[in-house]
């Protein structure tokens, strides 16, 4: 296998674009966590099977790739370069498919994406909604490269950024600077300049004479994110490249990625990215045949989501129990070993070789950052988000900064589904807040988003409609953090406790006059009392809720009434005399059987057995069922 | 210096001192919980919760560990602070109602009845309160490593592994003292003492001064007695050159930090189950150059002082290879002492020309000459060549040399250090005539381990008088008898003291200590002992093993002889490396005018007078120990001892003189 030098770059990624051009058309299969456990790794096979049974071997390449973000539809298979994009396909379909498309120059209909407004096909993935106001920075590949060739990486531009940075012998304060100028914050939720942190761990390396660390921060512990997940899987070589080049800028020789141990698949691609990143010299004791030597071993972390915090993090690499310290002398100084420690997120990392490749400005002329006053100005280039709960499409979404939440829900997201209203946006993981109508016009950044009393986060976005209590949404956090909270300092776990017991017994009527009052002094206590990020930043979920849906708290309270009819003790479903037809439906789907009635005669539900369920709300066409 | 403001007082700091700390030199008070001054701050409570203001950014830090890096205001009692404060024992004090710290700051707070209640209120007064002291005690003061907390956020708790009685508690009790609830209890212990609190008490005196002031004191936990490399030298006791020297120019490469860098392994001994002196060292990792094991990566268990100072001993001052030479010597089951004093005579044989290339098998071995030496120690393991005859020791090199190769046999006298056939062990002894009698009159040969009283002898000149050093002679071989006679270590008596112990009437003989070992007894046994009862023990055992030396053809006067190079300059290039010092004594002391004599001269008249010293040294002694002028226990003494009933003793003693 070829050596990759400064020289020869660009001549490998030329030969293997030209071995890609050279086909009639790639077909790029999806092959990220979704797809794959809905069978898209047998398709992969199957449909090479089918271009070898029609002969068409020399003119189709099948590529598996990253995920392509819109995983409800999986598996996917986008044709390219044409963007010709199929869903849901199966193994069994893979005939049919080369078949169609390629013998009989006819689409296979069946598989296409239908618009679930207008009911219209949608032949090219570029058509879609979903896909139509992205732009990919962080997974430019996905859908693309295979994740497991690093001739195709190249091929697509892997590596240039570093070449550049090595070519040129950049200097690292004018490697910092770029970074700075690019107005990269960090995506892994706090947001902190990038150049800035590099410059603080170069300037403590440099004063205790100390080689400093790099690590990559792949914990994703938010509960439904995974963001970090399909950048690992999608494009690999896109963090290993930002990882060098940090390297570089700080003077590092060893960097570590730590990644939670149940994403198996993201770890073997990581494993055989870094090997044959080594097998290709971008690693080892020889970076691109200079003689900067640089090497990076994988930590597999146990999956909890307070080892994403730096600190508890580096404890963990340790091998100490995952628990934070004070953070009143930061790990760019002591970190990992006492060392001075670069700790960036996987996308924050993986968008480095881009920056340098383009150019700082180019970055920056994406969203809404400016440095020219501070390297904190406003939020520059693109942000991932995994968008669910109840909105049409739900997926991964990669937005440009600044970009609104009524873009991101409407135009990618398609909307709220069941034609139902739209409650509240959940951004920055467990501990962000929700976000009201009202808010759905603030632009997405760093600064707007913590203003609003929410937060980035790493990149969560839930979306409610108005079928959600708040209240049980706030408990719902609250209890994801009391189980995740490490325990060791007292507001965070005893605040937790407290907060959790409160909200439960709000939800389960038993709320008092004094519980809002109480929930806001636990809620501030937190935040200035709690030891690291999670603690202080715990109170989000239940002083958002309160700030914006004040009324719904004091209706469980005061009037022993859940508005969104969704906490079970407080509600009552009967069947509406007046627009039951008799149907049966619901009678059928009752899990407890307490429904009866004849056919064609009015339905009634027995309360003492029911057990709020909500299966024949759901199930009733005629919305004869009603929530009290 | 960095200026803060706390309240209404301004001071100025250390960089690095935290709030805690600078508030409490200020006398301003800021409650704690979960911090005490000799572990590492945890910040787990944040019950020192305080507000600072630094560049016109207000933020609640905790006062434990902030570390004061900059110019900044604080408020210990600042709303912001006070409600952080005050929630925080809420919340405690709505988990554990009963808890008499929780409900003493809570109230000091202003709070007696929490707002909320708590799902896992527990009424225990001594329930655990989750401070983590226990577990940060266990491991950074005790080394131990036993306690840990286990489940995360409302499952947290202190737990041993696995949730049993860890094998690896040593049982010490110190989490059980700094627990401020009363939470953690002792089990009783399985050798059934007769009060073991009383004894745990004594246990902890000892615990908490290794852990709070050897740092200061010894450094015994982090460089074990390796520490001594640099005192020695600074004393002029490090021998250098088969003991010529006290002090060397080179002696710094091989002092302590060369190896507190290979100490990796800071944890407790093997040789005392919880002992938190845990002097013992282990090298890791260090590769052998030499020998059968040349290329292995071994542990080498050490070194101790005098592994270091056997080395200089040789003129060599190579760190790695003491290391190798301790492997080799542990791997052989040679004693380091043994072996560095034998080298050092063979190398100044050597350099005499008693010893050459012929007579060593080629060998060439002066002081200095590292890899020779260590082919010996390797010939020495498998028995050939010249191995075979350093193997056999100083005294019997001393009369092979005579015999064999017509050598001079007052000098080899002089210089082949050992007394009843033991090498000495590695202190330069020359300044101080007790410690002369401390190697010379020790029971089982040249040995330091009886006494070593040079500090109290030659540098703070307490035992100026024969009487006094005949006294000391007495209590201290008798008092670390005992130690002997119990089985415990000798070195948590005085390498770590009480910070008051020069106020004390003996401070020499550490009273606290001491009566902390009469409670040790008493605890054990259920009597009641004294001090002197501690040493009547040991003057039983000591005169008895004398009259077995004295059966078995050792225990006289002229067994207690010394080597000259112990007790003054053997040699003309000796006396002129510390000329200054022995004309001063011969003009002074000795009435004998130095000026305008030969060395020679000096030489002479000093070692007369130093000998004739010893001699009167030894009359002390005996006369203090109830002995003959032969230096064997008198009949009279040994009744007084309740040790005349053995057999054949009568018959011995006054077959010897002794009957009287
Ligand atoms: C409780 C908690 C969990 C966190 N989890 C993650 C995580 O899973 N991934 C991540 O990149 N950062 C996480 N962070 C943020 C990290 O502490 C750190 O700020 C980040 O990795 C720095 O990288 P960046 O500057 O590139 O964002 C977490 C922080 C806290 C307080
Ligand atoms: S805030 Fe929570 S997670 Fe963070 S240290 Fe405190 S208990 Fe642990
Ligand atoms: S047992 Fe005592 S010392 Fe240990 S954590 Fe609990 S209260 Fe603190
Ligand atoms: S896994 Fe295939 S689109 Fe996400
Ligand atoms: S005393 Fe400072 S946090 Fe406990």
């Amino acid at each position: 296998m070829p050596k990759v030098t400064l020289e020869n770059l660009e001549k490998l990624a030329a030969d293997a674009e030209a071995a890609r051009a050279g086909m009639r058309a790639d077909l790029c299969v999806c092959v990220g966590t979704g797809c794959v456990s809905a069978g898209s790794v047998a398709l992969v096979d199957e449909l090479k099977r089918a271009v070898k049974d029609q002969g068409l071997d020399g003119e189709l390449k099948v590529t598996p790739t990253g995920c392509n973000g819109f995983c409800a539809h999986g598996p996917i298979a986008v044709i390219q370069p044409e963007g010709a994009f199929y869903e849901r396909l199966k193994a069994k379909d893979a005939p049919t498919l080369i078949q169609k498309h390629f013998v009989d120059s006819t689409p296979l209909e069946d598989h296409m994406y239908r618009d679930p407004e207008t009911r219209e096909l949608v032949p090219l993935e570029k058509d879609i909604r979903f896909f139509a106001k992205q732009q990919t920075i962080a997974l430019r590949n996905r859908g693309i490269v295979d994740p497991e060739d690093i001739a195709d990486a190249i091929g697509r531009g892997a590596y240039r950024g570093l070449r550049k940075v090595l070519a040129e012998d950049m200097a690292p304060e004018a490697l910092i600077q770029m970074l700075i100028r690019s107005g990269l914050r960090g995506r892994g939720g706090g947001g902190f300049p990038t150049g800035v942190k590099w410059q603080s761990c170069c300037a403590a390396a440099v004063e205790r004479s100390e080689t400093p660390y790099v690590v990559c921060n792949g914990d994703e512990g938010d509960p439904g994110a995974f963001m970090d997940r399909s950048i690992v899987e999608a494009d690999p070589h896109a963090v290993i490249e930002g990882m060098i080049i940090g390297a570089v800028a700080v003077g590092a020789s060893e960097g570590f990625v730590y990644l939670r141990k149940e994403y198996p698949l993201a770890l073997e691609r990581l494993y055989k990215a870094l090997d044959q990143a080594r097998a290709w010299g971008l690693l080892g004791d020889s970076v691109m045949g200079t003689d900067f030597a640089f090497d990076i071993i994988v930590h597999q972390g146990a999956g909890a989501f307070v080892c994403g915090e730096s600190t508890a993090l580096m404890a963990s690499m340790e091998g100490r129990a995952g628990e934070p310290r004070a953070k009143y002398v930061h790990s760019v100084e002591y970190g990992y070993r006492n060392r001075p420690t670069v700790l960036n997120n996987v996308e924050t990392w993986a968008v480095v070789g881009q920056i340098l490749d383009r150019g700082p400005e180019w970055f920056a002329s994406i969203g809404t950052g400016d440095v020219s006053e501070s390297p904190w100005g406003g939020s520059s280039g693109t942000k991932v988000f995994s968008l669910v709960g109840n909105v049409n499409n739900t997926g991964l979404v990669e937005v440009p900064m600044g970009i609104t939440l009524r873009e991101i829900v409407y135009d990618i997201g398609g909307g709220v589904p069941d034609g139902r209203a739209f409650k509240a946006v959940q951004t920055g993981g467990p501990s962000g807040g929700c976000l009201p109508e009202g808010s759905l016009d603030l632009p997405v950044d760093f600064d707007t988003l913590q203003k609003a009393g929410s937060m980035m986060g790493s990149g969560g976005l839930i979306v409610m409609d108005d079928r959600t209590c708040m209240v049980d949404v706030a408990r719902y956090f609250i209890e994801f953090l009391l189980d995740e909270s490490c325990g060791k300092c007292t507001p965070c776990r005893e605040g937790l406790t407290c907060l959790n017991e409160i909200l439960t017994r709000i939800t389960e009527g038993k709320g008092r006059d004094e519980d809002l009052g109480l929930l806001e002094d636990l809620g501030a206590v937190l935040k200035d009392g709690a030891l690291c990020g999670l603690g202080q930043t715990a109170g989000n979920p239940v002083l958002s809720t309160l700030h914006h849906f004040r009324s719904e708290y004091e209706a469980h309270i005061r009037d022993g009434k859940c508005p969104a009819g969704t906490c079970k003790a407080l509600i009552k479903y009967t069947i509406d005399p007046e627009t039951c037809t008799g149907c049966t439906l619901c009678a059928r789907v009752c899990p407890t059987e307490c429904i009866s009635g004849e056919k064609k005669q009015l339905h009634t539900i027995a309360q003492d057995e029911c057990i709020q369920c909500g299966t024949c709300l759901d199930a009733c066409k005629d919305d004869a069922v009603l929530v009290e | 210096m960095i200026q803060v403001t706390i309240d209404d007082k301004t001071l100025e700091v250390e960089a690095g001192t935290s709030i805690v700390d600078a508030a409490k030199s200020a006398g301003i008070f800021i409650p704690t919980l979960c911090h005490t001054d000799f572990l590492e701050p945890e910040g787990a409570c944040r019950v020192c919760s305080v507000e600072i203001e630094q560049n016109g950014r207000f933020q609640v830090v905790t006062a434990c560990n902030y570390p004061i890096r900059g110019e900044l205001t604080v408020k210990t009692a600042s709303e912001r602070a006070l409600a952080t404060r005050r929630t925080v024992l809420e919340m405690m004090l709505a988990r554990w109602p009963q808890v008499k710290v929780v409900r003493d700051l809570a109230k000091h707070l202003g709070i007696t009845e929490p707002r909320f209640a708590h799902p896992q209120k527990n009424e225990d007064p001594h329930a655990c309160i989750l401070c983590g002291l226990c577990v940060r005690t266990c491991r950074e003061g005790v080394w131990q490593n036993v306690l840990g907390f286990e489940g995360r956020g409302a499952s947290r708790r202190v737990v041993m592994p696995y949730d049993g009685v860890a094998p690896e508690c040593v049982g010490c009790g110190a989490c059980a003292f700094v627990c401020p609830t009363g939470a953690i209890q002792m089990m009783d212990d399985p050798n059934h003492p007769a009060d073991a609190a009383r004894i745990r008490r004594a246990g902890m005196v000892v615990t908490k001064e290794m852990v709070l002031l050897d740092d200061d004191q010894c450094k015994m936990r982090r460089a074990g007695t390796a520490h001594l490399v640099e005192i020695m030298n600074d004393y002029d006791l490090l021998p250098v050159n088969n003991y010529r020297f006290g002090s060397s120019d080179d002696a710094h490469k091989i002092s302590s930090p060369h190896f507190v860098k290979r100490f990796t392994q800071n944890i407790q001994d093997g040789c005392a189950l919880g002992c938190d002196m845990a002097c013992a060292k282990g090298s890791d990792d260090f590769e052998i150059t030499t020998g059968p094991d040349k290329g292995k990566r071994v542990c080498v268990d050490g070194p101790e002082y005098e592994t270091a100072g056997g080395t200089t001993n040789m003129g060599i001052f190579d760190p790695e290879w003491c290391i190798e030479m301790n492997y080799y010597c542990d791997h052989y089951g040679v004693d380091t002492i043994s072996y560095c004093t034998l080298m050092a005579f063979v190398m100044e044989c050597y350099e005499a020309g008693v010893l050459n290339k012929e007579r060593t098998g080629g060998l060439e071995l002066p002081f200095g000459a590292a890899d020779a030496a260590m082919e010996v120690l390797h010939q020495m393991a498998r028995g050939e060549g010249f191995g075979l005859v350093a193997g056999q020791g100083v005294r019997r090199m001393k009369k092979m040399f005579v015999a064999d190769y017509g050598a001079d046999p007052d000098f080899l006298n002089d210089i082949g250090m050992e007394s009843k056939g033991l090498e000495y062990s590695e202190y330069v002894t020359k300044e101080s005539l007790a410690q002369q009698g401390g190697y010379g009159i020790a029971l089982k040969g040249a040995q330091h381990d009886e006494a070593w009283l040079i500090f109290m002898d030659m540098v703070n000149k307490q035992i100026p008088s024969f009487a006094d050093k005949a006294e000391a002679l007495h209590y201290f071989p008798m008092w670390r008898t005992w130690f002997g006679l119990m089985g415990l270590c000798k070195l948590p008596w005085n390498d770590v003291e009480p910070t008051d112990n020069a106020e004390t009437d003996e401070p020499a003989k550490v009273p606290k200590h001491v009566a902390g070992y009469c409670d040790f007894v008493a605890g054990m046994t259920g009597q009641e002992v004294t001090p002197a009862d501690l040493i009547r023990m040991s003057e039983r055992v000591y005169n008895f093993q004398r009259i077995f030396n004295l059966k078995m053809g050792f225990g006289q006067r002229e067994h207690d002889r010394i080597p000259y190079r112990s007790a003054g300059p053997v040699t003309a290039t000796e006396y002129e490396s510390r000329a200054e010092r022995y004309d001063k004594q011969l003009a002074e002391e000795v009435d004998f005018d130095p000026a305008g004599k030969s060395t020679d001269e000096k030489c002479a008249a000093l070692r007369t007078w130093r000998e004739d010293r010893y001699e009167k040294l030894l009359d002390a002694v005996y006369e203090r120990r109830g002995w003959t002028a032969n230096g064997i226990p008198t009949l009279t003494t040994a009744k007084a001892l309740g040790i005349d009933k053995m057999d054949g003793l009568v018959d011995l003693l006054t077959a010897n003189g002794a009957a009287q």
